[in-house]
């Protein structure tokens, strides 16, 4: 038998598995049928300005004052519209909405550039807002925070805005906001079939007279829309709130209820990021039992998703890694520390944040494919923190003093006395195995004849660790310690 | 039109039986053409003679899955050409996948008696049953559709050099179905 037999061979295959394997993109398929999301995630981040006013509001409600525009997406193509159940499939029609969608996702990709600078804020600010909770479940995010600050650096001059492009590691503002709207555009995709926006607002007191071109400049390149009204009022409140909810898809409802803006606000800026996405290879439900998880605060019982699969697993001198990943790019990184290593000691570790925060693992040395049995906690965690300790610890100073701040560019005269009075940031992830498609899809490699690879491994998160989540640019969108998988 | 209809026209001796098959499996078998062989004008040639060729298979020939049917003789045709051509052509395409398939040709066994091709073809259907539903996808895409390993890493959502790995894996695997079987 020689390889031309083979080729014959797979010619006469039967016909169910061609036609399988023509109908079936499996993944374009599975969009339309989905009915839950692998993961969902979101960050909401409110910075409020506080200082003292002249005299009090006159009753506005929120009015828009710059509004960013978002960049159109063509959106994933609807299979049960092409391919009508017992109808004739327009193929032709799908290409074309499918090429269209195509274009506009390739029309985001940014080149990023180096990126070490980043990778340190990143690694630094997740030590500072990661630990100093031992024992609860902390989500924090990296890319939502850098946004945040970019835009603080935005509305602010002189040493106030030296802190933050030092911490961010950009030498002038200019390149901070073309960074910022890079990683923006890198990071965005609403197309129906993934959610990932990196949304900002800004909330001005109506008695500030704010500075009209530094809020259309927040507006074209931080995406950023600005609005302003009566401070303290319900009205305004409501507005803030909805907005966050809309942002985050209602998944920070209860968080975002304890945002108010008290008269004495004069600007609050609002940040969020909501991504849902789902598994490529779900979880089968079928798979998933109790177990116990050895929390800090004893043993609890809760669902493991289980999954076997072939894939890189990574190891450093304290930890253990795999990651799972989205359907549109992206993935979650799981960190398991060694026996005996908290997740605390991990987020201290030169070697477990160089792999977190390192984009490209495939340079990572300590690393084999082979079979994975995992073993997954459903978790939803969440947390809510205000930024404002770990800020300073991190050099930023000037902005939160009264003597030192300069808001200057945001206002058009009179900045004296404006400082950051607060900076919440509240976060959750959710994760879960795919409902009732789970079954036709679970990756159960190799359970056939085949030969299996020569070693496998269990890789079973059955203490506390650290995640990661990737979003469709590779940077880290959300970082967490889970210390208890059902939520604190 | 659906498939039963131009059996149908084909067994009525129709020529709007070509036009048909062209309109709605012409994508198809060119796509197969052009990526095994890479030069426009012999895939063109090869789809003409597809449709030639199921002129004198239907009738008799009743195929319940058309698109596979029309599939398989551009393949054939396919291959066909290249044991004809490739020491004056290079069907480059072809040339590669023929290079990864080498990896499933099981070590030969001189006490085994060899297999024909329809024994070999149901060998391999049954491994690709045992495989899960992605891996299937996988393989038949690369070796049956010829999908180019990038566009398939795009589409599969993972990277060229994973799909590389994942591909050779399968082949490994389907060569030790081979042996294990007996078919050699």
């Amino acid at each position: 038998m020689d390889r031309e037999d083979i080729f014959d061979g797979v010619t006469d295959v039967r016909d169910d598995l061609i036609q399988g394997a023509k109908e079936a993109p499996a993944k374009k398929k599975r969009w339309a049928k989905r009915r839950w999301m692998g993961a969902v995630a979101a960050v909401l981040a409110v910075a409020v300005l506080g200082g003292v006013l002249l005299r009090p509001g006159g009753g506005m409600t929120a009015l828009a004052i710059a509004q960013a525009e978002y960049p159109e997406m063509a959106p994933y193509p609807d299979e049960g519209k092409f391919w009508p159940p017992g109808g004739d499939r327009d193929e032709e029609g799908f290409h074309a909405a499918y090429d269209a969608w195509r274009e506009d996702v390739v029309a985001q990709r940014r080149d990023l550039g180096d990126v070490t600078p980043l990778q340190e804020f990143f690694a630094k600010s997740s030590w500072t807002f990661l630990t100093g909770k031992p024992g609860e479940n902390r989500v924090y995010s990296p890319l939502n925070v850098y946004m945040a600050l970019s835009m603080t650096a935005q509305l602010t001059d002189g040493e106030s805005r030296g802190q933050i492009l030092e911490l961010l590691g950009s030498e002038t503002m200019d390149a901070l906001r073309q960074q910022a709207n890079d990683l923006w555009n890198a990071n965005y995709r609403d197309d129906g079939a993934l959610t990932s926006v990196l949304a900002s607002s800004l909330w001005l007191n109506e008695d500030v007279k704010f500075n009209q071109n530094t809020m259309d400049t927040l507006a074209k390149d931080f995406y950023a829309s600005s609005y302003r009204g009566e401070m303290g009022s319900k009205a305004l409140n409501d507005a803030l709130q909805n907005w966050l909810n809309e942002q985050t898809g209602g998944l920070l409802k209860e968080q975002a209820g304890n945002i108010e803006l008290d008269s004495e606000t004069i600007m609050a800026l609002a940040t969020t990021v909501y991504f849902k996405a789902k598994w490529r290879s779900e979880f089968n439900e079928e798979r998933t039992e109790k177990a116990v998880f050895h929390g800090p605060a004893g043993d609890v019982e809760t669902d493991f998703m289980h999954q076997s699969d072939e894939q890189n697993y990574y190891w450093g001198g304290k930890f253990a890694a795999v990651s799972q990943g989205f359907e549109e790019g992206g993935a979650m990184w799981f960190l398991l520390p060694d026996e005996g290593v908290s997740p605390e000691e991990l987020l201290s570790d030169g070697e477990a944040m160089d792999f977190l925060f390192t984009a490209d693992k495939e340079e990572w040395e300590e690393q084999k494919f082979l079979i994975v049995n995992k073993a997954v906690p459903k978790f939803d965690v969440s947390s809510q923190f205000d930024l404002g300790e770990g800020l300073r610890e991190l050099g930023v100073t000037d902005v939160f003093d009264p003597e030192k701040s300069d808001f200057s560019p945001m206002t058009a005269g009179g900045a004296g006395g404006i400082v950051l009075s607060r900076a919440d940031h509240a976060a959750r992830v959710v994760i879960d195995e795919e409902g009732c498609t789970a079954a036709a899809f679970t990756v159960m490699a190799y359970a056939g004849a085949a030969k299996p690879p020569d070693e496998e491994v269990d890789f079973v998160l059955d203490r506390p660790f650290l995640f990661c989540i990737t979003g469709i640019s590779g940077l880290p969108l959300f970082v967490g310690v889970v210390n208890s998988p059902a939520g604190n | 039109m659906d498939d039963l209809a131009i059996v149908e026209l084909y067994h009525r001796r129709s020529e709007r039986a070509i036009a048909e098959s062209d309109k709605k499996y012409g994508p198809l078998c060119r796509s197969i053409a052009l990526r095994l062989l890479g030069v426009r004008e012999d895939a063109e040639e090869c789809v003409n003679d597809t449709w030639h060729a199921a002129w004198n298979k239907m009738p008799p020939d009743r195929p319940r899955a058309l698109g596979a049917f029309l599939g398989r003789i551009t393949r054939n045709l396919s291959i066909s050409r290249w044991r004809r051509d490739h020491a004056q052509k290079r069907y480059e395409g072809m040339e590669v996948l023929l290079s990864e398939l080498e990896d499933c040709v099981p070590a030969p066994d001189s006490v085994e008696e060899a297999v024909g091709r329809a024994q070999l073809s149901a060998a391999i259907s049954a491994w690709l049953d045992g495989l899960t539903e992605e891996d299937r996808r996988l393989f038949l895409r690369r070796y049956w559709y010829g999908d180019g390993v990038k566009e398939l890493a795009e589409a599969a959502g993972m990277g060229a050099n994973a799909l590389a790995q994942r591909l050779l894996r399968l082949r490994r695997g389907l060569r030790a179905f081979l042996e294990t079987e007996g078919v050699f």
